[in-house]
C-alpha cells in the first residue's frame, strides 16, 4: 500500500506542481519543495520495513512488482535528499530564466522515475521507470540551449542504446525462464549454463555501463553533465548515475548471486576480473583528464567518471570489505559530488562564468561556497574525518588484503590525480586574487546555502559518524550472501587492522584546541586586504597575477598526448558513418518514376528468377 | 445482431450522397464522413464483442460461398473496421477547420471512399472483391494525394498512379492465374484447394499478388511512391494514406499469405525484407530536412517492422505485428496532425522553420513530442508494450536468424530515436524563429500568424494523445481482441471451416 502511495504522490505532485505553476510561480516553487521533503520523509519512515506488492496491470499478464528492502531504501534514501536538495537550490538558481514551470515538472519527473527504478521488483517497471528517468533527463540536459543541444544527443542516443540492450537482455530472461519477477529470475538462473549467464552479464552490463559512465561508454558524461543547469548537473552526477550503479548491484548480486558470479569464467577474463579492469582504467585515465579542463563543470564531470570506477571497482571486486566501500562510496560520492556542483553553481549564479581561468579569490565573498567547496574536495580526496575517507579506506584495504596489487596501484593513482585537480579547482574559484570584475558579486541568497550547508554537515557526520551509514550497508552485504562485517558506532573492526573514527577526531581535535591556543597566546598577526600583494617592490594588479591559467603546465605536457579521448572521437567516426551511409541509401528514391517502375518490376523477375533457378521455396 | 454489410454500406451511399448534398446545404458536405464514420465506429465495437469466437460469415445476394461473394468479419476485420472507422472519424473532426480551400465537397467524397474500400478490403472474402475494394482504396488516394493543386501534389501524385497502376495491373494478372488455376475466387476455397496444383504454379500467382499488393503496402522496393505521395498530400491526407493505407495493404499482403497460400516458405524471405525495409526507410529518414517526408519515411521504417513482425509467423509474432500496427496507426496519424498546423503557421516544411514552435504552438507540439516518443518506443506510451512484444516474438524463436534481424531492427530504433529527439530539441530548445519583415531586414517582430491550432483540432490531436497514453499503460485493453485476431490469420484451417461450413 505505502509503495504506490509513494509513487503516486511522487509522479502526481510533478504534474500537479506543473498545472499549478501556471498560475502562480510561488505556489508551485513551495509545491516542488514540500513534495520532494513528503518523499523524504516518507522514505525515511519505511526504515527497515520490508515490503512487496505485485500489481496486475494487465501488461502481458506479467505481475508488476513495487518492492522494498534494505538495498532500495538505501538508494531511495539518498535519491530523494539528493533530489530534495537540487530543488531548494534551484527555486533561486533557476528563477530568472523561462520554462520554469518545465524545469520544476522535469526534476521531479526525474527524481520520481529514479525512485520508482529502486522500487521495482521486476524488471518490467524498472526498463519503464529507466526510460521515463532517461527521456526526462535528455530533456533537462537540452534545457541551456546551445552546446547543451549536442550535449543532450549524445546523452540520448548513447542512452538509447543500452536501454536497447536491457530490453534485448530482460527479453532473453523472459523467454528462458517465463518470468520478470526478479527474485523468481534469481532463483531460476542458477540452473542456466555459463555461457548464458555471461550473455546476460553482458547484455545489462553495457545498460548499466553506459549509464554509470564506466570506460569506454563514458563519452556522453563531460558534455552533459556541464552543460546541464547546476542543480541538475547535482542530481546527474549524484544520482542519476548511481541507477546504474544500482542495476550493477542488482544484476550482479541479486539476480546472478555472488558465487555464479565470482565463478564465471577463468582466471584473468572472467567477467569477475575484467569488470575491476574497466573499473581500474576508469578511475586512472578520467582523473587525469579531469586534472586538463578549465571549464570548472567539466573538471567536476570527468572527476564523476573517475570516482565512478571507484565505485564499480568496489562492487565487483567479490569481498564484503570491497562491497561495503563501493556502496559507501556511492553514497558519499552522491553527497560530495552534489555538493561540488551546487557549489559551482552558485559561483556561476553570481559571476557567469565557469571558465577556471578567468574566476579567482571569491574566498572572502563567497565565504560559506568557498568552505562547502573545501569540506566536498576534502570528502573527494579522502581526507580523515570526511566521510569519503572511510569508503577510500575500505577499498585500498580490501584490495591490499585480497593481494590485487596492481588495482591498488591504480587506486591510489587515481587518489593522487584527484588531490591534483581538486586543489586546482579550489586554488581557481576561491583562492587567490580577485579579479577586477568580480569586486562587487554578494553572496549567494541563503536558498543556495541551505543545502550545501546541510551537505558539508552530512558530510562531516557520517565521516565522524560511518557506523550509521555502514549498518545499513553491512545488511545490504548480507542480504547479498557475503559475511558480515563487524561494524561499530565509529568504524569497523576487522582481523588486520581497525578503523576507528573516534581516535581520528579525538586527535584531530585535541591537536585543533591546542594550536588554537597556541594562536591566541602567541604574538598577534596582522590582517591585510587580499589585493596587497607586491612583487619586486611594485604593487602587482589582481588580474596579472592571478595563476590559473596553464594551471599544471608541465603535468600537462608530460601527459596530455596520452589523454587524446579516443573512444570519443570513435564514437563521432561511427555516427559519421552512418550519417553518410544514410545519404547514400537515399538515393535510392531518386525522382524518377521510371526508375521506380523498374524497382517493381525487378522485384518481381527476380523473385521468379530465384524460383525457377534455385527453387529456394 | 448487427449485419457487417452496414460497415460497407452505409460509408458508400452516404459518400456518393455528398454531391447531392452539396448541391441544396453547401456546409453539411463536411459533417456527412463524421456521421458515417461514426456509425461504422459504433458498429465495429458492437461486433467486435460478438466475433471473438466465430467469425460472422455474410453472403451477399444470398449465394453461399464458394459461388457468391461473401463477407467475413472475423476479430481481424472487425478490429480492423474498428481502426479505420475510429482514426478515420477523428481526421475528419481534424478537417473541418483545416480542409478550406478548394473543392472541398470532393475532397469529403473520395475522402469517405478511400475508407469504404479499406473497410472493403478487410472485411471481404473473396479475392476479386478484395481487388475492387482495393481499387477504390488506391484511386481515391491518387486524386486525394493531388487535393492541393500545387506542383508537388500533382508531380507526387502522378508517380502514385503510374506505380500503383503497376502494381494493381501485377495484382489483377496474379488474380486472373489463381482464378485460372482453381476456377474459384472464393479465398477459403481457395485456400482448401491449394495444396491440389503445383507449388511453381501456385508460386507465380502468389509473388504476381505480393508484388501488386506490395506496392500499397509500402515494402522495399516498391515504395518509393510513398515519400512523394505522403509529403505533398494534405496533412489530414497524409495521416490518413499513413495510418490506414499502408496498414490495410500490408493486411491484404497478410491475408494473402497466411490464409490463402499458407506459404510458410516464404516467411524468412518476408521477414528479411521486412528489416531491410526498416534499415532504408530509418536511414532516408534521418538524412532529411523536410519534415513531412522524414515523417514519409519513418512510415516506412514502421511498416518494415511490422511486416518482420508478421513474417516471424508464431502467435506472439503475429500478436506482436498487429500491436505495432495500431500503435502506428495511432502515433503517426497524430504526428501528421499535429504537423499539419505548425506547417499552416510556418508556411514551409522545412524541420529548421519550427524552431521554437514549442512556444507558440505548445499543446500542438506536446502533441507531436507524445507521438515521437511513442513511435520510438519510449514507455509509458502505447510504442513500447508493442516493441516489447516484437522482440519478446523474435527471441522466442530462439533462431539465430531472427535474433540476428532483431538486433538490426533495434538498430534501426536508435536512428529513429536520433532524428525524432533532434526535431523535438528544435521544437522546444531553439529560440523562436523571426521572419523577415516587408523590407527583406530580419524583423524584430514574431510572425503574427503563430499562433495555437483550432480547438476542435486540439479536441481530435488530443484523443489520440489519451489514446496513446491509455493503451501504453493498461495494454490489457487491446491484447484480446489482438490475440484472436491473430489466432485467425494463422488457423488457416479454421477459416476455410468457418466460411465453407
Amino acid at each position: 500500500m505505502s509503495l504506490q502511495i509513494l509513487l503516486t504522490v511522487a509522479f502526481g505532485g510533478a504534474l500537479v506542481t506543473y498545472l499549478l505553476g501556471k498560475t502562480s510561480a510561488k505556489v508551485r516553487n513551495f509545491l516542488a519543495v514540500a513534495i520532494s521533503l513528503v518523499l523524504v520523509v516518507f522514505v525515511a519512515y519505511l526504515y527497515g520495513k520490508p515490503l512487496e506488492k505485485t500489481f496486475y496491470l494487465g501488461f502481458f499478464g506479467l505481475g508488476l512488482v513495487l518492492r522494498l528492502n534494505m538495498f532500495s531504501w538505501f538508494f531511495a534514501i539518498t535519491i530523494a535528499v539528493v533530489g530534495t536538495l537540487s530543488i531548494i537550490f534551484s527555486l533561486s538558481y533557476i528563477r530568472a530564466r523561462e520554462k520554469t514551470d518545465f524545469y520544476f515538472l522535469m526534476m521531479l519527473l526525474v527524481n520520481a522515475a529514479m525512485l520508482g527504478i529502486v522500487l521495482a521488483g521486476d524488471l518490467v517497471s524498472f526498463y519503464i521507470f529507466w526510460e521515463i528517468m532517461s527521456w526526462s533527463a535528455f530533456l533537462l540536459i537540452s534545457y541551456n540551449r546551445g552546446p547543451a543541444l549536442a550535449a543532450g544527443m549524445k546523452y540520448i542516443i548513447m542512452s538509447v542504446i543500452g536501454s536497447l540492450c536491457f530490453l534485448v537482455g530482460m527479453l532473453s530472461l523472459y523467454v528462458s525462464f517465463d518470468t520478470l519477477n526478479i527474485s523468481q529470475i534469481a532463483s531460476a538462473i542458477t540452473s542456466a549454463s555459463s555461457g548464458y549467464i555471461l550473455f546476460i552479464l553482458t547484455s545489462f552490463g553495457i545498460a548499466f555501463g553506459i549509464k554509470n559512465a564506466v570506460l569506454p561508454f563514458h563519452t556522453w558524461l563531460p558534455d552533459a553533465h556541464s552543460e546541464a543547469p547546476a542543480p541538475f548537473s547535482a542530481v546527474l552526477s549524484g544520482v542519476l548515475i548511481k541507477m546504474g550503479t544500482y542495476g550493477f548491484l542488482l544484476i550482479l548480486y541479486v539476480i546472478v548471486g555472488l558465487k555464479l558470479f565470482l565463478g564465471l569464467g577463468s582466471s584473468i577474463f572472467s567477467f569477475h576480473s575484467v569488470l575491476c579492469l574497466l573499473g581500474a582504467i576508469t578511475i586512472l585515465i578520467p582523473t587525469f583528464i579531469a586534472m586538463l579542463q578549465t571549464d570548472a563543470k567539466r573538471l567536476l564531470a570527468w572527476s564523476t567518471v573517475g570516482q565512478a570506477g571507484y565505485i564499480i571497482l568496489g562492487i565487483a571486486f567479490g569481498t564484503n570489505l570491497a562491497l561495503a566501500g563501493g556502496i559507501f562510496h556511492f553514497f558519499n560520492h552522491s553527497l560530495f559530488k552534489a555538493l561540488l556542483f551546487l557549489a559551482v553553481g552558485a559561483v556561476e549564479f553570481r559571476t557567469q562564468t565557469r571558465d577556471l581561468d578567468s574566476l579567482g579569490g571569491l574566498a572572502k565573498k563567497m565565504p560559506v561556497v568557498f568552505i562547502a567547496t573545501l569540506v566536498g574536495i576534502c570528502a573527494l580526496i579522502g581526507v580523515p574525518l570526511t566521510s569519503g575517507f572511510v569508503s577510500k579506506w575500505l577499498i585500498y584495504k580490501s584490495l591490499i588484503l585480497e593481494g590485487s596489487p596492481f588495482l591498488a596501484f591504480f587506486a591510489l593513482v587515481g587518489t593522487w590525480g584527484t588531490i591534483l585537480y581538486s586543489y586546482k579547482l579550489i586554488h581557481n574559484v576561491f583562492l587567490g586574487q580577485l579579479p577586477e570584475k568580480y569586486k562587487d558579486i554578494q553572496k549567494s541568497p541563503f536558498s543556495m546555502q541551505l543545502p550545501m550547508i546541510v551537505l558539508s554537515l552530512a558530510i562531516l557526520v557520517f565521516g565522524i559518524l560511518p557506523g550509521i551509514p555502514l549498518k545499513v550497508i553491512n545488511a545490504i552485504g548480507i542480504s547479498f550472501g557475503f559475511e558480515s562485517l563487524n561494524v561499530t558506532l565509529w568504524g569497523i573492526a576487522s582481523e588486520t587492522g581497525t578503523l576507528n573514527t573516534i581516535n581520528i577526531f579525538s586527535t584531530v581535535l585535541v591537536a585543533a584546541v591546542l594550536l588554537w591556543l597556541l594562536f591566541r597566546l602567541g604574538a598577534k598577526s596582522v590582517s591585510i586586504p587580499q589585493e596587497d600583494s607586491y612583487a619586486a617592490g611594485a604593487h602587482t594588479p589582481a588580474d596579472k597575477y592571478h595563476y590559473t591559467v596553464e594551471f599544471y603546465n608541465p603535468l600537462h605536457r608530460m601527459i596530455k598526448p596520452f589523454l587524446r579521448d579516443v573512444i570519443d572521437e570513435f564514437y563521432y567516426w561511427i555516427a559519421a558513418s552512418v550519417r553518410s551511409l544514410a545519404s547514400s541509401v537515399k538515393r535510392i528514391y531518386s525522382g524518377d518514376v521510371g526508375y521506380y517502375v523498374m524497382y517493381i518490376v525487378l522485384f518481381l523477375s527476380l523473385l521468379i528468377f530465384a524460383q525457377m533457378k534455385w527453387k529456394l521455396w | 445482431m448487427v449485419n457487417p454489410v452496414l460497415l460497407i454500406a452505409v460509408p458508400l451511399g452516404l459518400a456518393f450522397a455528398i454531391p447531392l448534398f452539396n448541391l441544396f446545404w453547401k456546409a453539411t458536405a463536411k459533417y456527412i464522413p463524421l456521421v458515417a464514420l461514426a456509425f461504422n465506429l459504433v458498429v465495429s465495437l458492437l461486433l467486435l464483442t460478438q466475433v471473438f469466437e466465430n467469425p460472422v460469415i455474410v453472403s451477399i445476394g444470398g449465394w453461399r460461398p464458394p459461388f457468391g461473394i461473401n463477407l467475413v468479419a472475423g476479430p481481424v476485420g472487425v478490429l480492423f473496421s474498428a481502426i479505420i472507422a475510429l482514426v478515420g472519424l477523428l481526421v475528419s473532426v481534424y478537417a473541418l477547420d483545416y480542409i478550406k480551400e478548394g473543392p472541398t465537397e470532393k475532397y469529403h467524397m473520395l475522402y469517405l471512399l478511400l475508407l469504404t474500400g479499406a473497410t472493403g478490403v478487410v472485411l471481404t472474402g473473396d479475392i476479386f472483391n478484395l481487388f475492387v475494394f482495393f481499387e477504390i482504396l488506391c484511386i481515391s488516394s491518387y486524386a486525394l494525394v493531388a487535393y492541393l493543386r500545387d506542383k508537388a501534389g500533382i508531380e507526387s501524385a502522378v508517380k502514385y498512379l503510374i506505380q500503383g497502376a503497376v502494381g494493381s495491373s501485377l495484382l489483377l494478372i496474379g488474380i486472373g492465374l489463381l482464378y485460372g488455376l482453381f476456377g474459384t475466387l472464393n479465398m477459403a476455397d481457395i485456400a482448401q484447394n491449394i495444396k491440389s496444383i503445383s507449388p511453381i504454379s501456385v508460386f507465380v500467382p502468389m509473388v504476381l499478388i505480393i508484388t501488386g499488393l506490395g506496392v500499397e503496402a509500402a515494402i522495399f522496393p516498391l515504395n518509393a511512391w510513398l515519400p512523394d505521395a505522403h509529403s505533398s498530400a494534405p496533412s489530414s491526407i497524409s495521416a490518413i494514406l499513413s495510418g490506414i493505407a499502408i496498414e490495410v495493404g500490408l493486411y491484404a499482403v497478410a491475408r494473402v499469405i497466411f490464409t490463402i497460400f499458407g506459404a510458410s516458405s516464404i516467411f524468412l524471405f518476408l521477414a528479411l525484407l521486412g528489416i531491410l525495409t526498416l534499415l532504408v526507410g530509418e536511414m532516408c529518414a534521418f538524412s532529411q530536412n523536410n519534415i513531412k517526408r522524414m515523417l514519409a519515411y519513418s512510415s516506412i521504417g514502421q511498416i518494415g517492422l511490422i511486416l518482420f513482425a508478421l513474417a516471424i509467423a508464431t502467435s506472439y509474432g503475429v500478436t506482436g505485428g498487429l500491436f505495432q500496427l495500431v500503435s502506428h496507426t495511432l502515433s503517426k496519424a497524430l504526428l501528421f496532425l499535429a504537423v499539419g498546423y505548425m506547417i499552416h503557421q510556418t508556411g514551409s516544411l522545412q524541420i529548421s522553420a519550427l524552431e521554437g514552435m514549442g512556444k507558440k504552438m505548445p499543446l500542438t507540439c506536446l502533441a507531436f513530442t507524445i507521438g515521437a516518443f511513442s513511435l520510438v518506443g519510449l514507455p509509458p506510451f502505447i510504442g513500447f508494450p508493442s516493441k516489447f512484444l516484437v522482440v519478446r516474438a523474435a527471441l522466442a524463436t530462439k533462431e539465430t536468424y531472427f535474433c540476428v534481424l532483431i538486433g538490426l531492427a533495434l538498430l534501426g530504433t536508435v536512428i529513429e530515436g536520433a532524428y525524432f529527439f533532434r526535431v523535438v530539441q528544435v521544437l522546444y530548445f531553439y529560440p523562436v524563429r523571426y521572419e523577415k519583415s516587408s523590407n527583406g531586414v530580419k524583423g524584430e517582430k514574431p510572425n503574427p500568424r503563430r499562433k495555437e491550432a483550432p480547438i476542435i483540432a486540439l479536441i481530435s490531436m488530443f484523443i489520440f494523445v489519451a489514446l496513446i497514453v491509455i493503451i501504453g499503460i493498461y495494454p490489457k485493453l487491446v491484447t484480446d481482441v489482438l490475440s484472436s485476431a491473430a489466432s485467425e490469420l494463422l488457423n488457416r484451417l479454421d477459416y476455410v471451416r468457418n466460411v465453407l461450413g
